[in-house]
């Protein structure tokens, strides 16, 4: 019997919060693991890897995964220097993310772990750690299959598709949706009458754009950091308002929403309020998406 | 054909970008080529430097910076011209940009006026209507 499912270690934006009053959601940032039978596939290395790490050497069915990293920031790669499994030799650790070469993938994962940051460096991981080279055409890991697509963040930041046990996940921790059209409509005084159509036409080919990279997907686990209220101050942080992420999601057909990414100044109520709003957005617009939290520990099967 | 005329290149993926900067050279006294992605453009920018190249970040298959990047390896683009052009106005876009050597990171969207005045800019003034 096939065992497929997707558990979040991790679902906090920007740094760690291990507050009392946020413990119902989850104080650790970014980490999703994706199992399917032996093969163990991690989205993201944020404080979440942690935990992840020391179940993993509690067991000894499994000495193999892949790390795909959406980006470099702290709160996606701070918790892999204490990811135990990185210093056992027991074990082989492909990774991946945005990068030109495999070595600049080494680079910016070692770089974190280097005197007066860190107290080892990389040559104490143990592992047979292997950087992979980009493939525009996609990777795989065992029976997963993975692509990946440019997102609206600060820098070069990938959002996965995956395709396992025969549905489709789009993991996109940081995502900024719907930014040009916000730019259009703040900046629309500096253009002519005569250019409003082709205006029109960029916020159709972004919408179009984000869309089609979602389209159809059966789990999407998306940025929904901000209430309206934070996004208005907050706007080019690179960070999705929720009721942009839900909208896009409904547009996109996407079959379960998990909100992700919350934001760390948020406790237990504040993202329950987010979630209750999104449901409300979804019974107004008549649709039948299911919409989640993404909560620490959860375990969806796939 | 050896024209005189000074050549600019835009690579963007986006369909109404290129318009915009179309119906300026339409009235412009320039060579303009125009291409969806990085890949396409190697087709003029495998053997000829443009007097200004604009290039988006966001594209599929290849961003900019990674395209400028492998560019900039190349003799005959060590110092093309650059304005990079994007939605992400970022203070970590801008930072990557300056880093390859542009001559400016300018935010989406950008109107037709933007666009003369930076060709003005980098290229000199009579090159296009006012």
């Amino acid at each position: 019997m096939s065992e497929c499912y997707l558990r979040f270690w991790g679902v906090r934006g920007s740094y760690a919060a291990p507050h009392e009053s946020h413990l119902g959601v989850g104080g650790n940032t970014s980490c999703v693991e994706i199992r399917c039978d032996d093969h163990l596939l991690v989205c993201d290395g944020g404080t979440g890897i942690i935990s992840l790490g020391e179940e993993l050497m509690a067991q000894s069915a499994l000495s193999e995964l892949m790390v795909v990293f959406t980006h470099y920031h702290w709160d996606h790669i701070c918790g892999l220097p204490f990811f135990q499994p990185a210093f056992s030799k027991n074990w082989t650790i492909k990774f991946f993310g945005p990068g030109d070469t495999a070595k600049d993938i080494e680079k910016r994962l070692s770089d974190q772990m280097k005197a007066p940051y860190f107290p080892v460096e990389i040559e104490t991981w143990m592992a047979d750690i292997q950087y992979l080279e980009p493939h525009n055409n996609g990777l795989a890991h065992g029976p997963i299959g993975i692509s990946y697509y440019n997102v609206h963040h600060p820098g070069v930041t990938y959002g996965y598709r995956m395709q396992v046990a025969g549905k489709s996940v789009v993991y996109v921790s940081d995502n900024e949706v719907q930014f040009l059209k916000t730019s259009i409509a703040k900046r629309i005084h500096e253009f002519d009458e005569d250019e409003h159509e082709l205006l029109e036409r960029m916020v159709d080919e972004q919408r179009s754009s984000e869309v089609s990279a979602i389209e159809g997907v059966d789990i999407l686990v998306h940025d929904a950091q901000y209430t309206p209220h934070d996004y208005s101050r907050k706007r080019g942080w690179g960070h999705s308002c929720y009721v942009d992420t839900v909208n896009l999601a409904i547009d996109a057909g996407v079959g379960c929403l998990y909100l992700y990414h919350h934001d760390p100044t948020y406790d237990d109520e504040q993202v329950a309020a987010i979630h209750r709003d999104c449901l409300q957005i979804i019974r107004e617009r008549k649709s039948d998406m299911e919409c989640h939290i993404a909560r620490e520990g959860m375990k969806i099967p796939l | 054909m050896q024209t005189g005329k000074p050549i600019i290149v835009l690579v963007d993926d986006s369909a109404a970008m290129r318009a915009f900067f179309e119906q300026v050279a339409a009235e412009a006294d320039l060579v303009f080529h125009a291409y969806e992605s990085a890949e396409a453009s190697m087709s003029f920018l495998a053997t000829r430097q443009p007097g200004l190249l604009f290039l988006n970040v966001m594209m599929p298959n290849r961003d900019g910076y990674s395209f400028l990047k492998e560019l900039r390896r190349h003799e005959l683009h060590a110092s093309t011209p650059t304005v990079m052009i994007s939605s992400k106005d970022y203070a970590q876009d801008r930072t990557a940009a300056k880093e390859l050597g542009v001559l400016e990171f300018v935010a989406k969207p950008i109107s037709k006026k933007a666009i003369r005045s930076l060709i003005e800019k980098y290229l000199g003034a009579g090159h296009v209507a006012g």
